[in-house]
Formats: structure tokens, C-alpha cells, sequence
């Protein structure tokens, strides 16, 4: 049998099996979810390379699946941290009632994801999309909190981005009478300017819903932080990557042959910048750390979004890269994020404080995630900036370049303010019984996080898929023009080697820590976080001097122009309009007959009065 | 033997930056002092401090974080002077001159910052974090003008390495700071809040911060970051020297460039008061905002 | 084993003449003898030119100037800084207040003489001492340092029990961490 569809037969079995034995006490629901989630991946790895595919008909349609370069490479990162998120669910998501609906919904969405990704015909690409918004709408539900407003919000953004790709669908298929990708892209060229621009724009809202692009992005924030913490790692770190990959497919594919600086391709690049900018800022005014790492995950998108859009082959690599380093850094940082909510019950950074010496481990991994994705060397996140940036320089984009300069920098803003809001200030009393997060819970964070430090040094080990996929849609090679192994290169051959540069800082970093543990050892002495200068006062116990609440007060107030309106207020004025004009409508229904007899005289009397002008009678 | 060669050079490199670091900052205070009318201390007034604070036999911490702070941030300082030329034929200081460029350079010198910061976190001092929310906001404001400056010169002249700045000026026989001059001027704004002399002293303010991050800092921790801070006010000033001013053929020429370069900040801000936080940050979104997009424009079209 | 000695005098001597030339000191400003302070700092006088600078806490200090009267409501918290403060660390008792009582000899909320709850390294006389005197303070302090007798924090070490017995009188209520050096 072919392997393709064994892992796609275990994946629906097991999610199945899993839900029917929920029930069952014991731990034959949690072997079974992480059977039913290892195995498949363990076959995608052993047993499937790039270009087997899978033919079979349908109904009427052909369907054919394929593993192509480009998908390969989405497939790693969904197995990838479809792995560790399902280890981590698994002791994160203990005596949560209704687990057989999660665990339902964790397999199926991480399914259909490979299915989008191993698809080349356009219906079960559709097939697997709907599967995958649909796994996770339950999931954003799934908590039961806010449903109205944040389930709704997710549901209804996605519905207009499925049935903008439905109609393009139609389209493609009106035209060229196949439901084949590869068919789509070859046959582009020869459509209709009005078809040329219509389609990757239906196209583009649908993978722009769900990669939250401005301004389809105001559902990211909500139900990022209402679905489970565990879900969230892989929502925001595989689920959204989905989006980029349609988009790939559809500016590097279809509209290839638009040269480097057409205005859709700037239109598109822009719409990138503008969403990073705005995702920086908001992700720095918020006060709740899933409402944050949900707001920078669209900043992030944001830098991929211009990546792609830009389409030079270093902008291609850039965003590719920056794909597989969100989904490690941010797969770590919601993981963290839910080991705090669960040791500690909260996740408001005003409420909890100090935690760095009762969970060192999640400390250790969310400081890596978030060096990697404040984007400081030596760790990945760098290295994606890094080509970001010369590629914007090198194609002409000196604006976009210092919009996502800026969106970078502010982003330390928010990453310090992560990183200070949990684990630094003052230590009190209420915290101190929290232990450290479960092992379960914490190896997978740390796996992932050392996955950022070691792309950090040698990104040639994931470029080098990355290369294999863009050489898949026609870019040239480009290994050795811009990157080796742990070296980047940038359009005028200037480079980062980065081996020695990692070295380099360990060795300085080393040598000043053991000067400052060596020197007067005996007599440094740990003194507690109430121990400290404030003129001479001893806070008391529950005194806790951490300051927190307005954390970046006078930058927000620099800010302030920028941020007077969010997108939000935009869509309830649509929204309030369009409801005004439903009520206008349906005022015109007054159940009175006397009125409806009106109507029709009116009717009969601008019929007769326009007879000759309409229908020339 | 090479690679020996190579340690030998950068520690030497190391000590350089050091001494004139500090040298710098006890002349500015001499100056400090002039300028008010006071005598004011020898020159090697700093000499003198670092060496008590490294004489201090006691230390405290807060933990782990507080303890390597100072490592982080000494980690910013000597990698970026490692990636700085600090001569023009490199030699003994030639380092690691090729192997990053200009963009690698503007991360790598927040690294320390951040790493500063988490540790300023620990301590638990108020003043500490409000510090760090000061200095990390002001650096948002300058960086902009500056990547601005920077930018330009890159598509002016398409290169992103420093040593390809050197060259340029060396092919040309004009510094930099008269060939795009704007880029100049946007670039030596940002430096103000660079160097963090008033009006940008916002992020220590001793009379109301109390020194803010580094407050619960003393003896070694200290000694560390002010050796941390010569280090990297030198790093940051030939960089300077050799983006804007044409390097260095010989330590004098750069040690009077840095010097006259070095004396913008200081003496802009000794006869300056300090900025509130926001008006810093709106400060560069004005004028160096506008020369930078001048620099843009002029580099676009030349 | 004399030459070890006498290299560890060598040692000791450039150790002691850094430590004197640059001494940071915490102004608690206590009394009405912190008036004296910013003539002391500036272009008059300029202690600076001395190595004499201000530092923002006590954990950068090395001198804590005690100016004037110290009530008892602030002894609590002047011992607090003091005790956290690095060694070696000195303190200067400014005006006559600190070492009698001064003019406040028999008011009933002050604290008469210094040295019973914090070792006092140098006294400054006078009520209010003039910068000439803060200076000549400074250089007693300089010339101390530079013998290696201002050991005022060792002595605080070794009398630990009779200073806190001194201290508590004054403060009965003390819920202050111990001093763990």
C-alpha cells in the first residue's frame, strides 16, 4: 500500500479510536493520541521522500497527492512541532474534561495540514482547508469563553476566505477545465488581465485569513488566546504557515512572471510591513501574554507576508526561513506561556512576577525563544532578519526597510516585557509555591528552543530544503550564491559568517561570567528581591514593588497617533451599516397589505412609465 | 598558531578600546568640569574608580540573571569592536573585520542591552525596570534615523560591510560625511541618544532613578559594566570614524577623529537639560527622521 | 616570607590609594547639614577634583555622610543603607549633632551620639561645618583610608551585638533583616 495514504488512514483511525476510548480511564486515550500523531510522522520521515505521489478518482475528479519540495519542507514543520505539541498536550492538557474532542480535533488539524500540503489538485486541497478551519474553530470554542465573540470572529473571516478561494476555485476550473495546481500555474499566463488580477486576489484573501494578514488578521488575537495553550503552539506556529504556503504558491507560481517591483507584488509586501508594524505596537500595549505573543504572531506573519511578497530569491529564502523559526520560537514561547498558566493559573503578566527561580527551565526556554525571536544573534531568528534585510535593501524597498526596521526594534519592547512580566521582579509570597512545569511539558519547550540555536549557527540545514522547494517553482539554485552552511550572502557578496561569531561570543560570554564568579567568591552572597536600595525602607512581605502596570507608558504615549484606532472599529462600522440597511430592509416588510398593494402600483406605474427605454416595446 | 595569533591581536585590540575608552571618559569629565567652572579631576580619574570598584571586597546578587548580566553586556561590547576596523590596514587589529556586516553590527550591539536588562529585571529594584523601559523605548527613537543613514549609504554605494565603506572613501579620496552628507547629519542626531549624554540621559537619571538599571550594582558588577561602557564607546566611535570620516591609517588620526567626533554628545549635552521619555522618542521622529529620508532621497537619486 | 609580606604591602598600597582617590559618597541627607552638600560639589569648592562624587545607592557608596541631627524615626533606615553597602565602606559623622547632640543635646526624638549605632570613621565639627571643613573631612578620611585605619566596618563586624543592643533601644520595634556580612 502506498505510504501517503497509510498515513493518512492511521491519522483519521487514530483520531477516532482516540475519541471513542476517551472515556476509558487509565492512559490508553493519551498512548493512543500520541500513537496515532508518532507514528504517521515516524512513516513520513522513514518511509516518504520528496516525489512520490498518489493517484486515484473520485467521484468525477481526479485527485492526485504528491510530495513536492516546497511541501516537504511545510510537512516538517507541522510534523515537527505537530510532535512536540502533541508531548506537551498530553501532560498539559491533564483532567481537562471533553479531552476526546481535543485530542479529535489535535489529529485531524495536523492531518489536514499534510493533506494541504501533499494536495496538487484544487479539491482536495479545499477538502483538507475546510477540515483544518473547521479542527480549528472547535479548538478556539473549545474553552467554552467568549464563544460569541472570539469563536464567531474566527468563523466568519474564515468562511469569507473559503469561499473567496471557492469562487477562485470555480473560476480556475471554468477556464481551464482541470482542478490541477500544476495545470493553474502553466495555463496562468495565457488568462484575461480581469482573471490575472481577480484570481490571486480571491486567492490571496483565503491564505490571508488565515496567515492574518492586514486587515484579515483581527481574528488572530482572540483565538489565539482563547484556544488551549497547547493547540495554540501549533495554531500559530504550523496552522497560519498554511496561509504563507498558499501564498507561495500563488506569487512565486502563478504570478511569477510579474517582474520584481510590480505593484502587486508591492501592494502585497506593503500590506506585510503595515500588518508587523501594527501587530508590534499592539502586541506592546497588552498586558495579557497570550493577547501578546497572539498579536506579535501576526507581526511575524507580517515580516513573512513582505518576504513573499517581495519575491527575490534571498526574500523568498528569508521568509521560507522565517516560517521554520516562527514556528520554533513561537511553538516555544505559547508552550511556556502554558506551563505558567498551568502551575500558576494566570497568565496576566500584572498578577504573576518572580517566577525565574521556581521554573529556571521554562525560563531558559522562553529566553531562547525570545532572543531568537527579538531576531539577536547567534540564534535563528537572526539569520532570517538578516536576509530580510538585504534582500529589502538590495530590490530598492528603502521605506519598507525602515518600517520593518522599526517593527523589529519595537519589538524588544514587547519582548522584555514577556520576559520581565513573568519571570523577573520582585518575588512574592503567593508565588512561592509554584514548582516547575512537568517534564513532558518542558523537554518539548526545550527541544524547540534549541532547535532556534542551532539554526542560529547552521541555517544551511534548513535553506537547503528551503533552496530544494524554491528550485521546485523556478528560482535558480542558490546555494553558494547566498548561503553555505553557516555562512549568508547577501546581492552585493557582502557576508555573515557565523561559526566563528558564535565562538566568539561564547568565549567572551564564558570568560567574563568566571571573572564575575570567581572574583570574591566567598564573599558574594545571594541576597533576596526585598533586599534592595530603596532609601533605606524594608518593603514588607506583601508589599511587592515590581513595576508593571503601564509598563511602556511613555513610548505608547509617543506611539499614540499610531495606534488611535484599531481595525476592529472599521469592521463594527461595516458591520453596524450593513445592519442598518438589513433594518432599512426589512422595513420595507410591514405585513400590512394595504402597503404591499402600494408596492405593486408603484411597481406597475414605473414599469409602464419606462416600458419603452427598458425594452424598447 | 594563527588562531593564537589572532586571540593575541583581539585582547590587544581589547586593552586599546579600554584605555582609550577610559581615557575619554575622565577627559569628558575634566571638561564636564571646565565648562562649569570647576577644576575637576585628573584625567585618570576613571582609571582610579574602576580599579576601587574592582577592589570592593563584597558583592551581593539577586540571582542568576543579575550575576550574568554584566557578561551579556560585556559580550556587546568587545564582538562589536571585534567587527569594527579600528585601522585601515587592519594588522594587529584586523579581528573579525570580514566576517559580519552592517546589519549584523546593529543587533549584535542590542544583545548586551537586553541582556543588561533581564538582568537589571531580576534585582527586583523598580527604578531598575522603569530604566530599562526608558532605554529601551529611547533606542526604538534612535535606531530609526540611524538604519535611515545607514540605508542610504547602503544603496548609495551598494555594500553593507564596513571595510566597503573604507574603500569607497579610499577610491574616492572624500569622507563619507561630505559625499552624503545628510546621511551624516541623520546619523550624528541618532548618535545623541546613542551616547546617552543629556538631553537623553533619561535611562540612568540619578536624582530620580537613582541610577536606574544598575542600581543594585556594585564592586565587580560595576567595575565590569564601566569597563563594558569605555569599551563600547569606543567600538561605537570608530565605527563612526569609519563609515562617516574615512578610517584610520594610524592610531593618532583615529584617536583625534574619535575625540572630535566624540565631543558632538558631550558637548551638546552639557549645556542641555533632560528629555521626558516620549519627547525623547518624538525628538528623533523629527528632525534626524527628516534628514534620514532627505539621505534616502538624495542617495536615490545620486 | 617577608617578601610576601612585602609585596602584599605593595598590593595593599595601591589598593589603599585607588580607594582614596576615589571615594563615592551616599548624601542621607538627615539633617540641615545637607545644605553644605551642593556648595561642597560645586564650582566653589569642586570635591570632584578630590575623587569626591556622589553615588545614586548605597550598594555603589563607599562613604555614607551622615549630615546633622539623625532623629530616631531615621536611624532605621540609615542603618538599613548602611548595612547595604559594600566593604569597605566609611562613614563620616557631619556636624555636631552627630557627636554630642549638638544643639538638639537634650531633644527627645534624636539620637545624641552617632558612634553608638553606626562606627563613625570621621567627624566633621562645627554647626554647620563650612565646605572648608567638609573638605578637610574628606582629606582626614583620604589620609585614614591611605594607613589602612579606617576600619570602621570591621569593628561594626567584631561589635555587632552591642551596636544592635544601641540600635534597638533607640527603635524597639525592629523588624529589620539581620545583617549578614
Amino acid at each position: 500500500m502506498n505510504t501517503i495514504i497509510l498515513i493518512f488512514i492511521i491519522f483519521l483511525a487514530g483520531a477516532i479510536l482516540t475519541f471513542l476510548a476517551s472515556n476509558i480511564k487509565g492512559l490508553l486515550k493519551e498512548v493512543l493520541f500520541l500513537a496515532s500523531v508518532i507514528v504517521p510522522v515516524v512513516m513520513f520521515f522513514t518511509g516518504v521522500k520528496a516525489g512520490d505521489s498518489f493517484n486515484f478518482h473520485l467521484a468525477g475528479f481526479a485527485f492526485q497527492w504528491e510530495i513536492t519540495p516546497l511541501g516537504y519542507l511545510f510537512a516538517l514543520i507541522v510534523t515537527g512541532l505537530g510532535v512536540m505539541a502533541a508531548i506537551y498536550a498530553v501532560s498539559a492538557m491533564q483532567k481537562t474534561k471533553n479531552l476526546g474532542l481535543f485530542y479529535f480535533n489535535f489529529i485531524l488539524s495536523i492531518m489536514s495540514m499534510l493533506g494541504i500540503l501533499f494536495s496538487r489538485d484544487l479539491v482536495s486541497f479545499f477538502i483538507f482547508w475546510e477540515i483544518m478551519t473547521w479542527s480549528s474553530y472547535l479548538m478556539v470554542v473549545y474553552q467554552g469563553k467568549d464563544v460569541q465573540k472570539v469563536g464567531i470572529k474566527y468563523f466568519i473571516f474564515s468562511a469569507i476566505g473559503a469561499y473567496a478561494m471557492l469562487m477562485a476555485i470555480v473560476m480556475v476550473y471554468s477556464l481551464t477545465g482541470s482542478m490541477m495546481i500544476d495545470k493553474m500555474i502553466q495555463s496562468y499566463a495565457g488568462f484575461a488581465f480581469n482573471m490575472q488580477i481577480i484570481i490571486p486576489i480571491l486567492f490571496l484573501i483565503g491564505f490571508g485569513v488565515k496567515s492574518a494578514m492586514m486587515p484579515l488578521h483581527v481574528w488572530a488575537p482572540g483565538a489565539y488566546s482563547h484556544s488551549p495553550m497547547a493547540f495554540t503552539s501549533l495554531f500559530s506556529g504550523a496552522l497560519s504557515k498554511m496561509g504563507i504556503y498558499g501564498m507561495v504558491i500563488v506569487m512565486a507560481g502563478m504570478i511569477a512572471y510579474f517582474p520584481e517591483g510590480h505593484w502587486f507584488r508591492i501592494v502585497i509586501a506593503w500590506l506585510g510591513g503595515i500588518t508587523a508594524v501594527g501587530g508590534t505596537l499592539w502586541a506592546i500595549a497588552q498586558d495579557d501574554a497570550k493577547k501578546l505573543l497572539a498579536y506579535s504572531s501576526v507581526a511575524q506573519l507580517g515580516y513573512i507576508i513582505v518576504g513573499v511578497g517581495i519575491g527575490t530569491p534571498l526574500a523568498m529564502l528569508a521568509a521560507l526561513f522565517m516560517a521554520v523559526m516562527h514556528a520554533l520560537f513561537k511553538g516555544t514561547l505559547f508552550m511556556a506561556v502554558g506551563a505558567i498558566e498551568k502551575q500558576t493559573g494566570t497568565s496576566n503578566f500584572t498578577e504573576v512576577t518572580g517566577l525565574i527561580r521556581k521554573m529556571p527551565l521554562t525560563f531558559l526556554a522562553s529566553l531562547m525563544g525570545i532572543i531568537a525571536l527579538a531576531g539577536i544573534p547567534p540564534l535563528g531568528g537572526f539569520v532570517g532578519k538578516w536576509m530580510l534585510y538585504e534582500s529589502l535593501i538590495g530590490s530598492d524597498h528603502y521605506l519598507l526597510v525602515i518600517v520593518i526596521f522599526f517593527s523589529s526594534t519595537a519589538a524588544f519592547l514587547y519582548c522584555y516585557k514577556f520576559l520581565f512580566g513573568f519571570f523577573l521582579g520582585q518575588e512574592e509570597k503567593e508565588w512561592e509555591h509554584v514548582k516547575e512545569a512537568p517534564v513532558l511539558m518542558v523537554i518539548p519547550m526545550i527541544i524547540l528552543a534549541g532547535g532556534t540555536f542551532l539554526l542560529g549557527t547552521f541555517p544551511g540545514l534548513v535553506i537547503k530544503p528551503i533552496s530544494a522547494g524554491l528550485e521546485q517553482l523556478g528560482y535558480a539554485a542558490t546555494q553558494g550564491k547566498y548561503w553555505e552552511m553557516s555562512m549568508l550572502f547577501n546581492e552585493w557578496g557582502d557576508q555573515v559568517v557565523l561559526e566563528p561569531i558564535l565562538y566568539a561570543i561564547i568565549a567572551v560570554f564564558a570568560f567574563f561570567l568566571v571573572f564575575l564568579l570567581i572574583k570574591n567568591h566567598k564573599n558574594t552572597r545571594y541576597v533576596s528581591t526585598k533586599d534592595i536600595s530603596t532609601s533605606g525602607e524594608v518593603p514588607k512581605e506583601h508589599e511587592n514593588l515590581t513595576f508593571i502596570q503601564n509598563f511602556f507608558q511613555p513610548f505608547l504615549r509617543a506611539v499614540e497617533p499610531l495606534m488611535k484606532r484599531q481595525i476592529d472599529f472599521y469592521y463594527n462600522g461595516f458591520g453596524k451599516g450593513i445592519e442598518a440597511l438589513f433594518d432599512f430592509t426589512r422595513r420595507i416588510y410591514t405585513g400590512n397589505g394595504q402597503t404591499y398593494a402600494l408596492y405593486a402600483i408603484i411597481f406597475v406605474v414605473i414599469f409602464l412609465l419606462l416600458k419603452t427605454t427598458l425594452f424598447g416595446i | 598558531m594563527e588562531l593564537f595569533l589572532n586571540i593575541l591581536g583581539a585582547i590587544a585590540t581589547v586593552i586599546l578600546a579600554f584605555i582609550v575608552g577610559m581615557s575619554y571618559g575622565g577627559i569628558v569629565r575634566k571638561i564636564t568640569a571646565r565648562v562649569q567652572n570647576r577644576k575637576g579631576p585628573p584625567w585618570y580619574q576613571n582609571f582610579i574608580d574602576a580599579y576601587k570598584l574592582y577592589s570592593k571586597t563584597t558583592a551581593i546578587h539577586h540571582g542568576w540573571m543579575h550575576r550574568m548580566g554584566p557578561a551579556f553586556l560585556m559580550v556587546s561590547s568587545v564582538v562589536t569592536l571585534m567587527f569594527v576596523p579600528v585601522l585601515n590596514n587592519g594588522g594587529w587589529f584586523e579581528n573579525m573585520n570580514f566576517q559580519g556586516d552592517l546589519i549584523f553590527l546593529l543587533y549584535i550591539m542590542v544583545f548586551g542591552s537586553l541582556g543588561m536588562a533581564l538582568g537589571a529585571g531580576q534585582t527586583g529594584n523598580p527604578n531598575s525596570a522603569i530604566g530599562v523601559t526608558r532605554g529601551l523605548s529611547q533606542m526604538v527613537g534612535f535606531e530609526i534615523p540611524w538604519v535611515m543613514a545607514l540605508v542610504a549609504m547602503m544603496i548609495q554605494y551598494k555594500t553593507t560591510s564596513i571595510t566597503g565603506f573604507i574603500e569607497v572613501q579610499q577610491e574616492s579620496g572624500t569622507w563619507l560625511m561630505f559625499s552624503s552628507p545628510f546621511a551624516f547629519i541623520a546619523a550624528v542626531l541618532a548618535m545623541l541618544g546613542m551616547f546617552r549624554y543629556s538631553p537623553f540621559d533619561i535611562v540612568g537619571a540619578p536624582s530620580e532613578l537613582a541610577s536606574g538599571p544598575v542600581s543594585e550594582n556594585g564592586g565587580k558588577y560595576l567595575f565590569t559594566m564601566m569597563s563594558s561602557g569605555s569599551i563600547f564607546t569606543f567600538a561605537k566611535l570608530t565605527l563612526y570614524v569609519d563609515l562617516f570620516m574615512g578610517g584610520a591609517n594610524n592610531l593618532l588620526v583615529l584617536l583625534i577623529k574619535t575625540f572630535a567626533l566624540y565631543m558632538v554628545p558631550v558637548l551638546y549635552g552639557l549645556v542641555s537639560p533632560r528629555y521626558r521619555t516620549e519627547q525623547a522618542v518624538r525628538y528623533f521622529w523629527g528632525w534626524p527622521l527628516f534628514f534620514g529620508l532627505l539621505a534616502i532621497i538624495y542617495a536615490v537619486i545620486f | 616570607m617577608s617578601y610576601d609580606k612585602d609585596s602584599h604591602k605593595i598590593f595593599d598600597f595601591i589598593q589603599n590609594w585607588a580607594r582614596k582617590h576615589s571615594i563615592w559618597v551616599l548624601a542621607y541627607g538627615t539633617g540641615c547639614g545637607a545644605i553644605e552638600i551642593p556648595p561642597t560639589m560645586t564650582s566653589r569648592y569642586d570635591a570632584e577634583r578630590l575623587g569626591v562624587r556622589g553615588a545614586a545607592t548605597p550598594r555603589q557608596a563607599d562613604v555614607l555622610l551622615i549630615t546633622g541631627y539623625l532623629t530616631t524615626k531615621t536611624l532605621k533606615r540609615v542603618i538599613r543603607v548602611y548595612e547595604q553597602m559594600q566593604d569597605p565602606k566609611y562613614v563620616i559623622g557631619f556636624g555636631s549633632c552627630t557627636i554630642n547632640g549638638g544643639m538638639y543635646y537634650d531633644s527627645y526624638n534624636t539620637i545624641k551620639v552617632l558612634d553608638k549605632y553606626l562606627p563613625v570613621d570621621v567627624y566633621i565639627n562645627g554647626c554647620m561645618p563650612r565646605p572648608e571643613a567638609v573638605l578637610a573631612g574628606f582629606a582626614k578620611l583620604q589620609q585614614l583610608i591611605a594607613e589602612g585605619k579606617a576600619n570602621g566596618a570591621q569593628k561594626y563586624k567584631e561589635n555587632l551585638e552591642w551596636y544592635r543592643e544601641n540600635q534597638k533601644r533607640i527603635s524597639p520595634h525592629w523588624v529589620m533583616p539581620e545583617y549578614n556580612w
